[in-house]
C-alpha cells in the first residue's frame, strides 16, 4: 500500500517509515503541515497517517481542508492528547481512526491495514463469508460447514468485526473500541476470554481453526493454514 | 494623589455640593430682596395714606405739623410737602415737578445714596412726598452674599479634607490588598489580606480574595501532592525498568535479552498507563467534561460491563452478576460512567479473591439512581475505607497485586463530576461500593 506519513518529530518519523516499509508499504513523508497537505492533495494514497500537532498547519486543519476538497483517503490521526473530547473532535473533523501516543507499532500497523481496503460504505453486504464460515447479517445467523452456530449478541458482534477484517490483524484495543465501546484499557483480559469462548463455538470440532492469535499483536480471522 | 479614585470622587462631590450651595444662595438672595422691597414699599404707601387722611381731616396745618413731627423722630422715613408752585413747605424731601407715583432719586445732601419716593397729590395742588432709602435692603443683600461665600468656602474645605481623609482610609485598605497580591506574585503564597473589622464591601472583597487564595493554595497543595505521589510511585517501576534494561545490556544477545526487553516494555506500558490515568483524573477534576453529558439508561451500561467481565470472572472461579429492573435514567457522560463501573467491578473481582461473588446493582432508591458493586471478600478495615478514594492509595496488603492505585480515585472524580456521592461500606462480609446520583431536575 502507499502511505503518507505526516509527522514532525524526525526520529519517530524515521522509525515509523522503516517499520512500515518493512511491513511492505511504500511510505512518503512530510515533516510539517503545509508539505503534508500538498502531498495529500496532489498524490493518491491508500491511508494518511497524520499527527495532530504540526508546525505550519495543524493536523485537524489539514484534515478539514482535505475533506472539504472531497479527498476521501482514510486518515489515521496520531496524537499526544488523550482526552475524550480530543478524540471526538478528531473524528468529527473527518478522521477515520485515532491513536494516542505512545503506541505499540503493531497497533499502528493493524489500524493502518484495517483502514485501507475498507469496503465502501454504500456497498451494503448482507452476507459475510470466510472459508466455510458464513454470517447472515439480516437474519443474524452463523453457519459453519452447514452447521448452525448459536451466538450471544456480543459474540455475534465480535465475530462480525473479525469477519469484516478477515485476513487482517485486529488488536485488543480495536476490539474493545468496536465491540464494547470501551475507549480505555481494562486490566482484566476480557478480550482474550471472549475470543476463546468464540473460538470454542466456531472452531471446535472443525479440522482447521479460523481464529488465529498473533502474539504481541492481536487476532486474525482467516482461512486455515 | 490625583490617581486615588476615592479622592477624585470626593473632589467631584465637593464641587457639586458647592454648586448646589451657590444656587441656594442666589435663590435666597432674590427672594429676600423681593420680600424686603415689597415690605418697604408697603410701609411708604401706608405712611403716605395716613398723611393724606390727616390732610383731609386736619387740613394743611395738620399735615405740616405731622410732617415736622415725624421728621424729628429718628429712624423715620423722609417726608416732603410741596405747594402748588412746587416750593417746599415742610420736610426734607423735595422734588421738582413731582408727578404722582413711584420715583427714585439720588440725593447726596442727606448722606444717602438713593431715595425711593412715593408722591401723592393733595387737594389744592399740594404734593406729599414720602420716601426712604433702601440701604437696609442692600445691607441684607451684602450680608447674605458674604455668609453664603463663607458657607461655600466651608463646604469646599470640609469636602476636600473629608475626601482626603476618606481616600487615605480607602487607600490604606486597598494598599493592603495590593500588598498581599504583590507578596503572592513574589512567591509568598501564605500571605492573606488582613481581615476588615467591618463587613462592608471592601471587607467582603478582602474575604473573597482570601477565599480565592485558599482555593489556589489547596490546588497547589494537591498538585504538589500528586507530583510527590508520582515521584514516589513512579520511582519503583522506573528503577525496575532501568535495572532490567541494564542487565539485558550486559548479558549476551539471545532469547534472554529479548525476554528482558519484552518485560521492560511491559513495565513501560504500566508506567504510561499510570500517567494516562493521572491525566484522565486531572481532566475530569477540571470539570471540562460536563459538555458531553447526555441522558441514558444506567442499567444498559451496567449490562454491557457485566456482560464483558462475567466470562473472565467465571474463568477465575468467580461469579459476576447483575441485579437490575426498570431502566434507570441518568444525565451524564456515558464513557466515563462506563469506565467508573469497570474500575469498581475490577476492584471487586481483584480484591475479593477466588470463589468470590460480585454483584452489580442498578436501581432507584429514594428517587436517586444508585449504582453499586458488592463483593463477599474480606472487606476493608474501617480506618482505611475513606482513604481508598485518594490517589495512589492502596492497602499495604495489596501493594504486591497489579494496579496503579488510581482506580478508586477515578471513581471519586467521575462521581464528583456528576454531582454524585461515592461511598464504601462494609457489606458483612465484603465491601459495597455505591454511587448515588443526584435527583434529576
Amino acid at each position: 500500500m502507499k502511505l503518507l506519513l505526516v509527522e514532525d518529530d524526525r526520529e519517530t518519523a524515521a522509525y515509523l517509515k522503516r517499520a512500515l516499509t518493512e511491513a511492505g508499504h511504500a511510505v512518503d513523508q512530510a515533516h510539517d503541515g503545509r508539505d503534508g497537505l500538498l502531498l495529500a492533495v496532489g498524490e493518491t494514497y491508500d491511508v494518511v497517517v497524520l499527527d495532530r500537532m504540526l508546525p505550519q498547519l495543524d493536523g485537524l486543519a489539514i484534515l478539514r481542508t482535505l475533506r472539504a476538497a472531497s479527498v476521501k483517503t482514510p486518515v489515521l490521526l496520531l496524537t499526544a492528547l488523550d482526552g475524550i473530547d480530543d478524540r471526538v473532535e478528531g473524528l468529527e473533523a473527518g478522521g477515520d481512526d485515532y491513536l494516542v501516543k505512545p503506541f505499540a507499532f503493531a497497533e499502528l500497523l493493524a489500524r493502518v491495514n484495517a483502514l485501507a481496503r475498507r469496503p465502501p460504505p454504500q456497498d451494503v453486504q448482507t452476507t459475510l463469508r470466510v472459508a466455510d464460515l458464513e454470517m447472515n447479517l439480516l437474519r443474524r445467523t452463523v453457519v459453519r460447514a452447514g452447521q448452525k452456530i448459536d451466538l450471544q449478541p456480543r459474540e455475534f458482534q465480535l465475530l462480525e468485526y473479525l469477519m469484516r477484517h478477515a485476513g487482517r490483524v485486529v488488536t485488543r484495543t480495536m476490539l474493545l473500541e468496536a465491540v464494547w465501546d470501551f475507549h480505555f484499557d481494562p486490566k482484566t483480559n476480557i478480550v482474550e476470554t471472549h475470543i476463546s469462548r468464540l473460538r470454542g463455538k466456531i472452531d471446535r470440532g472443525h479440522p482447521g481453526s479460523l481464529i488465529h492469535t498473533l502474539r504481541g499483536a492481536g487476532y486474525s480471522l482467516r482461512e486455515p493454514d | 494623589m490625583l490617581r486615588s479614585a476615592s479622592l477624585r470622587l470626593a473632589a467631584l462631590y465637593t464641587a457639586a455640593f458647592a454648586a448646589a450651595v451657590i444656587v441656594l444662595g442666589a435663590v435666597t438672595l432674590v427672594t429676600t430682596r423681593t420680600t424686603l422691597s415689597q415690605q418697604f414699599d408697603a410701609r411708604i404707601q401706608s405712611e403716605s395714606a395716613a398723611l393724606v387722611r390727616e390732610f383731609r381731616t386736619e387740613g394743611l396745618t395738620g399735615v405740616v405739623q405731622a410732617v415736622q413731627e415725624r421728621d424729628s423722630t429718628p429712624g423715620a422715613l423722609d417726608y416732603g410737602l410741596q405747594g402748588p408752585d412746587g416750593r417746599p413747605i415742610a420736610g426734607r424731601l423735595a422734588q421738582a415737578r413731582a408727578s404722582p407715583g413711584w420715583s427714585e432719586q439720588r440725593i447726596s445732601q442727606f448722606g444717602h445714596e438713593k431715595i425711593r419716593t412715593y408722591a401723592a397729590s393733595l387737594a389744592g395742588g399740594y404734593r406729599l412726598l414720602v420716601g426712604g432709602d433702601d440701604e437696609s435692603i442692600e445691607a441684607v443683600d451684602n450680608l447674605l452674599a458674604e455668609r453664603f461665600s463663607l458657607a461655600i468656602l466651608g463646604v469646599v474645605v470640609i469636602g476636600l479634607v473629608g475626601g482626603y481623609g476618606l481616600s487615605r482610609g480607602m487607600g490604606r485598605r486597598i494598599a493592603a490588598i495590593t500588598g498581599a497580591a504583590e507578596a503572592i506574585i513574589d512567591g509568598d503564597l501564605s500571605r492573606r489580606v488582613p481581615a476588615a473589622p467591618r463587613g462592608d464591601d471592601l471587607g467582603r472583597l478582602a474575604a473573597t480574595f482570601n477565599r480565592m487564595l485558599d482555593r489556589i493554595g489547596a490546588l497547589m497543595e494537591s498538585l504538589r501532592q500528586v507530583s510527590s505521589d508520582i515521584a514516589h510511585d513512579m520511582r519503583t517501576p522506573l528503577t525496575r525498568l532501568r535495572s532490567r534494561l541494564e542487565a539485558s545490556l550486559q548479558g549476551p544477545p539471545g532469547p534472554a535479552q529479548a525476554a528482558a526487553i519484552e518485560a521492560a516494555l511491559g513495565d513501560l506500558d504500566a508506567i504510561l498507563e499510570t500517567f494516562a490515568a493521572l491525566l484522565r483524573i486531572a481532566q475530569i477534576e477540571s470539570g471540562a467534561r460536563r459538555a458531553a453529558f447526555q441522558t441514558f439508561d444506567l442499567c444498559a451500561v451496567a449490562r454491557t460491563v457485566v456482560d464483558a467481565f462475567a466470562p473472565s470472572a467465571e474463568e477465575a472461579g468467580q461469579r459476576l452478576t447483575l441485579e437490575d429492573g426498570e431502566p434507570v435514567v441518568v444525565d451524564g457522560d456515558r464513557e466515563l460512567l462506563t469506565q467508573m463501573l469497570v474500575n469498581l467491578v475490577e476492584n471487586g473481582l481483584r480484591h475479593a479473591g477466588g470463589q468470590a461473588q460480585v454483584t452489580v446493582r442498578c436501581r432507584v432508591q429514594q428517587g436517586r439512581a444508585v449504582l453499586s458493586v458488592t463483593d463477599d471478600g474480606p472487606g476493608v478495615p474501617d480506618a482505611e475505607r475513606e482513604r481508598l478514594f485518594d490517589r495512589f492509595h492502596r492497602l499495604e496488603a495489596s501493594r504486591s497485586t497489579a494496579g496503579s492505585g488510581l482506580g478508586l480515585a477515578l471513581v471519586a472524580a467521575v462521581a464528583k463530576l456528576h454531582g454524585a456521592e461515592a461511598s464504601l461500606r462494609n457489606a458483612d462480609p465484603g465491601l459495597e461500593a455505591a454511587v448515588a446520583f443526584p435527583r434529576r431536575s
